[in-house]
Parts: C-alpha cells; sequence; structure tokens
C-alpha cells in the first residue's frame, strides 16, 4: 500500500504523459516533414537544372548547325566566281606578268599551306561540362561529403 | 457482452486476413516476371530516349583554307496532326510558303479528327531555313494576334521543323570532279560517291554514336560530344583551279572539243594544283548527273579515261633512250620517212622524211620513224623495262576514287606483237590516264624522281592537323639524263618557235597528236591533241598536261593544245607568284 502512495506521488500525470507523447510525434513529424522538404527543394533544384541541361544542349546543337551553315554562307560570298564577280563590278582586272614588281624579301619562304588545326601533341584537357554536384543524390552528397571532411583532417574513416 | 466482443474480433481477423491478402496480392503482382516486362518495357518507352548521334560531315578546304565542301542547315517539316487546332491555316501556310498541295496538307492534318491518326507524318525535308524563318513568322504572329470571337483562332499548331544539315558546295561546279559528290537526298544510307567524297568516305562521316537520354530531368546525363568527321585540306589552289577550269572551257569551245582536261603538278612532291575537266558538274544538284555524264562517259577524265596518248609518250621514249645509253643527243639519225619494225612499216606524221636528225630534232619534228629507231635500238626488253618503271600499266594510287588502268602489253603476252615495240615509241598501240602520263613525264622534271600523286595535302581528326608528307615512288632516270633531256625539249620548243612558248619564261614541253582506234583501224580524221610541258627549265616547279579529245578545228596537238598550254604558264606563273626567269636569277645572285 504504502508503495504503491510512493509510486502515485512520483508518477507522471496521464495528461503529463499524454503530452510528452503528442510532443515526440510532433516532433518527429517536423523532423519527417524538414527531411521531406529539404527533399522536395533538392529534387525541384534538379529538376529545373536537368531541364536547363536538356534546353541548353539542344541550342548547343541548334548552334553547331547554325555556325556550320554560317561558314558554308560565308564560303558562298568568298568562292571564286562570286569574287571575280565582285572585282570586276568594281572595276578590277586579273593581274598579268606584266603588272607585277617582284622584290627580294629576305627570310619569307613564300605563302605557307594553311594550319587549320593545331599538330597532334597539344592535346585539350578533357572536361565533363556537367559538374558532379548536378548528378549525385543527397545521400551520395553527404557521404562524400563526410568522407572528405574525415580526409581533409587527417583522420582515416 | 462477451459475445459482442468476440464478434467484434472475428470481424477484425476477418479484415486483417483481406488486408493482408491485399497486401501480399500488391507485392506478388509488383513482382511478377510480367510486371518486370512491363517496367522494362514503360521505362524503355517513356523514361529514356535513344538516339543515335551522327557526325558532322567533315569540310573539304583547299590549300589555302577556302572551303571546297561544308554543310548547310536545312529543314525536316512535319504534322502532329492530334496537336493541329487549325487545319486551315496549316494548310495555307504549308501550302503559300513551301509550295506544298494545300488539300493533301489539309487532309493530313485533319486526319486525327476523321480517322484518329496520332502518327507523326513529315510532309516535306530540305526546306531552306529562309522559308523556315517566314513560318515562325507566322507563328509569332498568331501568337500576338488577338482570338477571334467566332471559330478558331489561326495557329501552327501542329506543324514541327527540324533542323539537320545538308552537304553543300560553295564553289559550285568548282573541282567537282576531284570532289565528287554526296548523295545527301538519302539521309539514313548517304554516301560519298566518286572523288574524294568516295575515296575518304569514313574519314569524312566520322563515327555515328548511339546514346540513351534519361526521359527524367533529375537524372542528368550529359549528351557525348561527339567529334565531327575528318576534314581534309587539299594541295589543290582554289586560284589555279579555277583559271584552269575557265582556260579548259574556253578551249573547248575554240576547238570544238569533245572535252578538255588540264593538270597542273608540282613536280617536286607530286602534289596536283588543279585538275580541271570538262563538262562541268554541280555536285549541289547531284540528281542531274545522269544528264550531264550520259552512259559511257566519265566523270573525271583525268583518272578515269584511258587514251592513246600519241607523241607527248616520246618524252618517256626518250628519257628512256638516253639513259640506257642507246642515244646521246647528238646521236645522229638519217630519217628516211620510214622503217620497218616486226615486218610492217611505220611512216612519219607528215609521211616526209626528214634527213640527218640529231636526237632534239627527232623530239622536235615529232618523229615516228626515229623514235620508233631508237626503241629498236634499246631492244623490247630495256624499252618495256623503262616504261614499266615509268608506271605505265599501274595505277598511280593517287587518292581519288575511280581510277583506271590498262594493262601494257609487253613481249610474250598473247596481244603483243613485235610492231608495238615501234609503236608504242611514239605512243600509239599504249593506254593511259592523263594522270599516269603527267605522274611519268613529271620524273624528268624532277632529276628523275617519281613522286606519288595526290590531292590530299592534310586532314583533321579530333582537333589535330595531320600532314601528309610527299612520297618518292622510284627513282626512274639519273638526274643528268633528266637535265639533258629537259634542255632538249626546251631547245626543240625555241627552235620550233612554238606557240606553247611563255615571254619570260623558259620552258621544256612536247606536244602529242595520237590517232584513235575505232572499228576499222585508226582513224586520222579524229585525234587526240596532248600537250605536255613543264617549267621554269632550270628549276621546274609546274607541270602542266593538256589533253584535248578529239578537236574539230585542228587535229594537231602543236594548234589547239600548245597554245592553251601557254595560256595556262602565263595564268600560273602569276597565281604561284614565279617571277621570271631574268629577276629570278637576278634575285638569286648575292
Amino acid at each position: 500500500m504504502f508503495d504503491q502512495r510512493i509510486i502515485q506521488a512520483y508518477k507522471q500525470a496521464p495528461w503529463r504523459v499524454q503530452l510528452q507523447w503528442i510532443g515526440a510525434l510532433l516532433l518527429v513529424l517536423v523532423v519527417g516533414m524538414l527531411i521531406a522538404g529539404v527533399y522536395l527543394y533538392l529534387s525541384a533544384e534538379a529538376t529545373a537544372a536537368g531541364t536547363q541541361i536538356r534546353e541548353l544542349e539542344l541550342e548547343r546543337e541548334d548552334l553547331q548547325i547554325r555556325i556550320a551553315d554560317l561558314s558554308t554562307q560565308l564560303a558562298f560570298l568568298r568562292s571564286a566566281s562570286f569574287m571575280q564577280s565582285r572585282a570586276e563590278t568594281l572595276g578590277y582586272k586579273n593581274a598579268s606578268q606584266g603588272d607585277i614588281v617582284y622584290i627580294p624579301v629576305p627570310g619569307y619562304s613564300g605563302r605557307q599551306v594553311i594550319f587549320l588545326a593545331p599538330p597532334p601533341g597539344n592535346d585539350p584537357v578533357d572536361a565533363s561540362i556537367i559538374k558532379p554536384a548536378y548528378k549525385e543524390s543527397l545521400w551520395e552528397w553527404l557521404y562524400q561529403g563526410t568522407f572528405d571532411l574525415i580526409e581533409s583532417r587527417g583522420l582515416k574513416p | 457482452m462477451n459475445s459482442t466482443n468476440s464478434r467484434l474480433r472475428f470481424v477484425g481477423v476477418i479484415f486483417l486476413i483481406v488486408g493482408l491478402a491485399i497486401i501480399f496480392q500488391i507485392i506478388r503482382v509488383q513482382n511478377s516476371p510480367q510486371a518486370k516486362e512491363m517496367i522494362s518495357y514503360l521505362e524503355k518507352t517513356y523514361n529514356q530516349e535513344v538516339r543515335v548521334i551522327k557526325p558532322e560531315r567533315g569540310n573539304i578546304y583547299d590549300r589555302w583554307g577556302n572551303l571546297l565542301a561544308g554543310n548547310t542547315e536545312v529543314y525536316e517539316v512535319g504534322i502532329a496532326p492530334s496537336q493541329v487546332v487549325n487545319s486551315d491555316t496549316v494548310a495555307q501556310d504549308l501550302s503559300s510558303i513551301l509550295g506544298l498541295d494545300f488539300s493533301e496538307i489539309k487532309k493530313i492534318a485533319r486526319s486525327y479528327i476523321e480517322e484518329s491518326n496520332e502518327q507523326y507524318m513529315v510532309v516535306v525535308d530540305f526546306v531552306s531555313a529562309d522559308k523556315v524563318r517566314l513560318l515562325e513568322n507566322k507563328l509569332a504572329e498568331y501568337e500576338k494576334a488577338a482570338k477571334p470571337k467566332k471559330g478558331s483562332a489561326p495557329s501552327l499548331n501542329g506543324v514541327h521543323w527540324v533542323a539537320h544539315l545538308r552537304r553543300s558546295y560553295p564553289e559550285n561546279t568548282l573541282a567537282a570532279n576531284i570532289l565528287g559528290f554526296y548523295n545527301y537526298y538519302d539521309r539514313v544510307d548517304g554516301r560519298g560517291i566518286l572523288g574524294l567524297e568516295e575515296q575518304y568516305n569514313n574519314l569524312l562521316a566520322g563515327t555515328a554514336t548511339r546514346v540513351v537520354l534519361p526521359m527524367n530531368p533529375t537524372a542528368i546525363q550529359e549528351i557525348p560530344s561527339v567529334p565531327p568527321g575528318s576534314s581534309l585540306i587539299l594541295t589543290i589552289d582554289r586560284g589555279i583551279q579555277a583559271a584552269t577550269e575557265r582556260i579548259a572551257q574556253k578551249a573547248q569551245e575554240d576547238s570544238g572539243a569533245e572535252s578538255v582536261t588540264i593538270l597542273v603538278m608540282d613536280p617536286e612532291t607530286g602534289e596536283m594544283l588543279a585538275m580541271a575537266t570538262t563538262p562541268a558538274f554541280n555536285p549541289n544538284e547531284y540528281q542531274k548527273y545522269g544528264e550531264v555524264f550520259p552512259q559511257g562517259s566519265h566523270y573525271n577524265r583525268a583518272i578515269s579515261q584511258l587514251y592513246e596518248p600519241g607523241s607527248v609518250f616520246k618524252v618517256l621514249t626518250m628519257a628512256a633512250a638516253l639513259d640506257s645509253g642507246a642515244v646521246t643527243p647528238e646521236t645522229t639519225f638519217v630519217d628516211t620517212g620510214a622503217i620497218e619494225v616486226g615486218g610492217l612499216w611505220i611512216y612519219n606524221w607528215d609521211r616526209g622524211a626528214w634527213g640527218p636528225q640529231d636526237m632534239t630534232g627527232c623530239m622536235q619534228h615529232s618523229l615516228n620513224v626515229c623514235l620508233a629507231w631508237t626503241a629498236t635500238e634499246m631492244g623490247p626488253t630495256t624499252f618495256y623495262n623503262y616504261i614499266q618503271t615509268f608506271g605505265l600499266g599501274k595505277y598511280t594510287g593517287i587518292d581519288l576514287a575511280g581510277e583506271q588502268v590498262y594493262p601494257l602489253s609487253l613481249p610474250g603476252d598473247q596481244n603483243w606483237y613485235p610492231i608495238n615495240l615501234g609503236t608504242n615509241a611514239f605512243g600509239q598501240g599504249v593506254a593511259a590516264t592523263p594522270i599516269q602520263m603527267i605522274t611519268a613525264i613529271a620524273a624528268v622534271a624532277n632529276d628523275g624522281k617519281m613522286m606519288a600523286p595526290h590531292v590530299v595535302k592534310a586532314y583533321i581528326q579530333d582537333g589535330h592537323q595531320y600532314d601528309i608528307s610527299p612520297r618518292l615512288i622510284r627513282q626512274v632516270i639519273t638526274p643528268d639524263t633528266a637535265h639533258t633531256l629537259t634542255e632538249m625539249l626546251a631547245n626543240s620548243l625555241e627552235n620550233e618557235a612554238s606557240v606553247a612558248l611563255v615571254e619570260g619564261y623558259r620552258v621544256s614541253g612536247k606536244t602529242g597528236t595520237a590517232e584513235i582506234p575505232g572499228p576499222g583501224g585508226y582513224e586520222s580524221s579524229v585525234t587526240n591533241a596532248s600537250f605536255v610541258g613543264w617549267g621554269p627549265t632550270d628549276d621546274p616547279k609546274f607541270i602542266v598536261y593538256i589533253w584535248l579529245e578529239k578537236p574539230t578545228s585542228s587535229p594537231w596537238g602543236s594548234v589547239v593544245a600548245a597554245p592553251v598550254f601557254s595560256e595556262v604558264v602565263s595564268e600560273l606563273t602569276v597565281l604561284m607568284k614565279l617571277p621570271p626567269d631574268s629577276v629570278r636569277q637576278q634575285m638569286a645572285q648575292p
């Protein structure tokens, strides 16, 4: 009987216990919602970035086509027949041997064949356009971040 | 109370069992092989896109970087019937801007409403960018316009245009015989045909890459950057090519020839500076190939049409005779106007007797009898050894598709007769292409060294330029023989006061007139007129080969081909910036 009294005296009131439970549940709920919110936010960001990347890739393809087209258009405008007719319209005529004066230029070895690209050996660095941050999951990011932190402090994982 | 509790428990158990059964069934269905198959199918269909990325076809440039073959932007236009809002606008705009049939387009545009057709249909391809810009303007106009109170608003919804590249040749007909063409209308199996486009098709085309791209935007995957096909830098000089093509066209008109071929080569390296042939052909309109080149005619006569070259061949015979020691420039031959070889008589071109002649005189007057005699002096073994060393009867290996060769008849062959020794000596009874002839004779202009002819100087692959080095085929004759013959041929032109001569420049050369074999034997009324020449004589920088097929104004090479050579060299010296001999020698003095 005495024991029961002692227990009753120190026992939490039922409404307190209920409040504690409700508080704990709310805490779990809030933490869960926070995690879900962060997850949703990151997913939305990743989706937006992914969509933007797709658009940029399509734009890059369009630009490559446009560049090729403009180079060809320029070549049409600089074609031999077009330039000849333009020059004639402007009053020029083809030079004959009598029109030319030759002057010796020391060290000049004549016109050189075009170089449109560097010779082999000068390899550019092969860099990926999309950074890893855009491709890794939250978990991978956390894991990698933790790993990097541990490594930077000189600790073994 | 107990009874109520029991009932409630019983109902609870039933619900529990049913619930568990549902959960079990959900798990079972989701993990069944059929479900896995369906998920896999849906993933493939809706979650990813399989794309085959065809690289941009490589460009072709001349030696100075002028674009000869590139790519231009064109569009494929199609209709997605299920997306069409206003079929009248679609039909009206596509017919007025793209010239398509109104009723046909309207039928396609209405096919979803009338036949539930959801299939995307390509209505036209290879539409120019200008026309697509007009469609884009219309689209913008409709988007800005206010909606009408009645009926559907004008709309191009459902019309799609997708850009792609089409092969294009900005110089049109220039160097078409060298470039070949690409059958761009075949977007699946398109390939290079003839010339460089065929020879270097794999290099120009690059490697197509198949990529699987996720449709889920969160699963980002980089589209690999597919490198374009390799580009080619040619040895061809656009200016020289344009000049030779213009001269060839004019020569054809003036002489009434069936075709004219002009080759210009750097004898030191074997680089082709120009290769002009008629008729002209525009590879942008390759579908007209059959009209320009009827059955039996050659796309590039310079490498694929065999003909009996005639007296230009005497350069090779004399080179062999001098090099073997059978004759010297001073050797005297008394020309009686005829010589018997293998039991048959050979006569001069004019049937005349030219009396005592040294070897320069034999070349100057192009005496068949004299050259047949030099061949007999050498004997068939020596003569044909030299002719084979000069590459006759073999491919030159020029880097163009379509080279032809005719096997050389040699002693012991069924189709070789002793008379061949005499006739072959002056270029009859032997067939060669202009490229074989210029390659062989260029050895005389290059200290006896025969260089491999080529048109590609370098190629660009994966961002790097790789140069192709000139290739020596072999030393054919000694440098002394080459210099002696070059001098003899310069003197013979000067003695003759040939129309091939060019003021200010000493050149060496030889005319050629060959009868054409027909069904009833050789016909003297139709000829192949040729000229081969190189210069400057003391340090040759170019060799030019001219061939007029069946000229009608005159049958003689000295009349129709020699002036063409002079005209070519006059332009060549300006374009190559070669100073006249006197200026050059003055500049060379310290």
